[in-house]
């Protein structure tokens, strides 16, 4: 790799990763939470009488499932888009 | 004072102030003028909320709501209203600033341990938290980590949909970032909910198992309670 400037060296990088790990990011917790789902609907199918129960619960594990698809967000857009290292070099 | 992320608009007697706390002013004012209308009007809309909030709640926690129901319901009046205010044109939301969300769950994090010491008295409260004492560092741990990340779930919701709303419309104005500003307007209104499950979850965890109530024929009852007939109007 030629000698480069840091500030390219770290936009490079910086693209690089947050390609990957949004995707990563993104499969992740969509698998996980489908099979949550499946077994949610699978309980409410065997006991119909929960069905409120059970929604409310899923609700709650899914938003806890989401917010680390979340985390992963919030740090590549912070990084796309107020990318606190590029002050160091400049 | 619509930008992304939160810039200082003016400051008083020497401390900046930033549009976020401006645009909570503002929401602040538009609550309180809306609760008074609305209760002179038609109180029976006050009821039915108070009412949703009181469900909610006291299914949650398998408990009667009412020492818990202010703290709650006012969470999730404040934080429904905050992630949509910023749908308006010149307003900005207050939780797409990382304090507000921080200041929210620090008030949940003393609320666990309030009610708790309150309800059950502190060497009970203290016992019950650390009852095998060898689980007592994974039960601090677990309180930060909980409080961490109730505020960065809230803040990372409402940021990132601002930023997406943001690129899309620099890309294609006009009529494009609509249906993505409806997106954020459920999504909003859905990490309310959520903020308020999670905070009476973690409240009735740090609570005792609540008393069982004895029917009339002495059989024990759920709560809620469960009708096995119709309600005659």
């Amino acid at each position: 790799m030629a000698e480069m400037d840091p500030g390219t060296l770290i936009t490079l990088v910086t693209i690089f990763i947050a390609g990957i790990g949004m995707v990563v990011g993104a499969i992740t917790p969509a698998i996980v939470e489908g099979k949550a789902v499946e077994k949610a609907l699978e309980s409410i199918a065997r006991q119909p009488d929960s069905a409120g129960d059970i929604r409310t619960t899923l609700l709650i594990a899914m938003a806890l499932l989401e917010s680390t698809a979340i985390y992963v967000l919030l740090v590549i857009l912070i990084l796309l888009f107020a990318n606190p290292l590029l002050d160091r070099f400049f | 004072m619509d930008q992304v992320f939160p810039e200082v608009v003016f400051t008083i007697l020497g401390i900046p102030v930033r549009d976020t706390v401006v645009s909570t002013w503002i929401m602040m004012a538009i609550i309180i003028a809306l609760a008074v209308v609305i209760g002179r009007r038609r109180p029976m809309g006050l009821e039915m909320l108070v009412d949703f909030l009181d469900d909610l709640i006291s299914g949650i926690m398998s408990r009667p709501a009412d020492h818990f129901l202010p703290l709650l319901g006012s969470l999730a009046i404040f934080i429904g209203v905050a992630n949509i205010i910023g749908l308006v044109p010149l307003l900005s939301s207050p939780t797409k600033d990382i304090n507000t969300p921080i200041a929210l769950s620090i008030v949940v994090f003393f609320s666990v341990h309030y009610f708790g010491v309150r309800l059950m008295g502190f060497w009970e409260y203290l016992r019950n938290l650390a009852s095998p004492i060898f689980l007592l560092p994974l039960e601090i741990i677990s309180q930060i980590s909980r409080t961490i990340s109730l505020s960065i779930r809230l803040f990372g919701n409402v940021l990132s949909a601002e930023i997406i709303v943001a690129i899309i419309f620099a890309l294609a104005p006009l009529f494009v970032p609509l249906p993505l500003e409806g997106l954020s307007l459920f999504t909003g209104v859905l990490q309310a909910y959520i903020f308020t499950a999670l905070a009476a979850v973690y409240i009735s965890t740090g609570l005792n198992e609540p008393e069982e109530i004895v029917d009339n024929e002495g059989e024990e009852e759920t709560y809620p309670p469960v009708n096995n007939q119709t309600e005659t109007i």
